[in-house]
């Protein structure tokens, strides 16, 4: 053995080193990820195209046995309808048949109970009418009789009564006319009473008032020189008199340097 | 400078005993007697006679020349004073006063004491009497009337009377 003796399996070593070293670069997490992205693509292109092809047939064999369907419904609807038909119409018939018996035994039965009642009836009709006839009869005699007496009561009040509301009425339009003539006396009375009365009184009223008001400041002043005329002094008097000589004072010493 | 020509009947000053005309004139009568009787003394006192007292004054003319400092006995002054009182009587401003009752001299006293202040301080006053004015005083100066009586304030209160009146009225 030399001193290379290990040297070629170092180099072997280090060949499946380099390669699992390269493939680990290549094939690291992203390529993966590539890789599995890229197959998820073409694996859902692969099946898009499959599915348009399959919904494609389908529709095809859809649209073909919904005509065959069709078709066959069509035939057997046609075939229980007409079965149908026939059997119904026999059924109705037979039905209609002993309907129409039984209605027409009722009817004539009833028929002949309507015509026995109706002549009964009749009967009945025809004699209460005749005792009506003979009722009627006495009662408008009697009816008649008792009106043509109280007619003439009637008349008789009727030719009283108009009488008295004849007198009765010259008595009212004749008092009427007395009481008309009192009022509008009277009325004429007033208004010459209440036309003096107001005229007095307005005259009264305005000499009153003019004689008061001529005479009311002498009245006063004599009331107030009888008041005040002993009790008003000079001294009680002069500070007022002084208070309106200041008041006018610049008018007596105007006049005085006239 | 002469002493005479000091003095001026304006610059007196006239004192609240003197009210009216009548008081003026009665001062210079005064003073004109006083002055008589000075002149006697003198000529008495030339001729050896006996002595006599010297004039008696009254209150009023003793305030009078108190107020305005004045002396009698001095017979260079008299004339003037005479002369310038005399000129005062009859210049002095008359304000008639017409009053409604009888008048006291206290009350004169202070309406020409008031006069004097505030008008004119030789004012005086001529009183009257007139039952008819109520109450107040009635002022005359010599180109104005003043009413201040309560007679005329009653009159014009007459149109509120009656107003009043005929409302009570209705």
């Amino acid at each position: 053995m030399g001193l290379f003796q290990n040297k070629p399996q170092a180099k072997q070593q280090s060949t499946q080193d380099q390669a699992a070293a390269i493939e680990q670069r290549f094939m690291d997490e992203n390529f993966r990820e590539e890789l599995r992205n890229h197959g998820r693509l073409y694996f859902e292109k692969i099946i898009e195209e499959n599915g348009v092809l399959f919904r494609k047939d389908l529709d095809a064999t859809v649209a073909k046995v919904d005509t065959e369907l069709k078709e066959h419904i069509t035939t057997q609807l046609d075939y229980a309808i007409a079965n149908m038909n026939a059997e119904l119409k026999e059924h109705v018939t037979k039905q209609l048949d002993v309907q129409l018996t039984e209605y027409t035994r009722s009817i004539k039965e009833a028929q002949d109970i309507a015509i026995e009642s109706l002549n009964h009836s009749v009967k009945t009709v025809q004699e209460q009418h005749q005792q009506l006839g003979e009722s009627l009869e006495r009662d408008v005699t009697m009816l008649s009789r008792k009106v043509a007496d109280q007619e003439a009561i009637l008349t008789n009040a009727f030719k009283e009564n108009a009488d008295r509301v004849l007198a009765m009425k010259d008595a009212q339009a004749q008092t009427l006319a007395w009481l008309n003539k009192s009022v509008q006396a009277l009325q004429e009375q007033h208004e010459q009473l209440a036309a003096l009365l107001q005229t007095n009184l307005a005259t009264q009223e305005a000499m009153l008032v003019n004689t008061f008001q001529e005479n009311m400041a002498q009245v006063i002043e004599h009331y107030l020189l009888g008041a005040l005329g002993e009790q008003y002094d000079m001294k009680a008097q002069l500070p007022a008199i002084l208070q309106q000589l200041e008041a006018n004072k610049q008018e007596i010493v105007d006049d005085i340097k006239l | 400078m002469n002493e005479t020509t000091e003095l001026n009947y304006a610059e007196f000053v006239l004192p609240p005993s003197v009210i009216s005309k009548v008081d003026v004139s009665r001062l210079v009568t005064e003073v004109e007697r006083v002055d008589n009787e000075f002149t006697t003394i003198a000529a008495r006192d030339k001729a050896g006679a006996s002595q006599q007292a010297t004039p008696v004054l009254s209150a009023m003319m003793e305030d009078f020349l108190t107020q305005n400092n004045l002396v009698l006995n001095d017979d260079k002054i008299r004339p003037a004073l005479i002369k310038q009182m005399r000129l005062m009587k009859d210049r002095v401003p008359i304000i008639h006063m017409t009053f409604a009752g009888p008048t006291d001299s206290e009350s004169l006293q202070q309406l020409s004491r008031w006069l004097r202040t505030s008008v004119h301080q030789q004012a005086v006053i001529s009183v009257g009497l007139q039952p008819a004015l109520v109450g107040g005083v009635y002022l005359r100066t010599s180109n104005k009337v003043l009413d201040l009586s309560l007679r005329a304030k009653l009159e014009g209160q007459h149109g509120l009377l009656v107003k009043e009146l005929e409302a009570l009225r209705g």
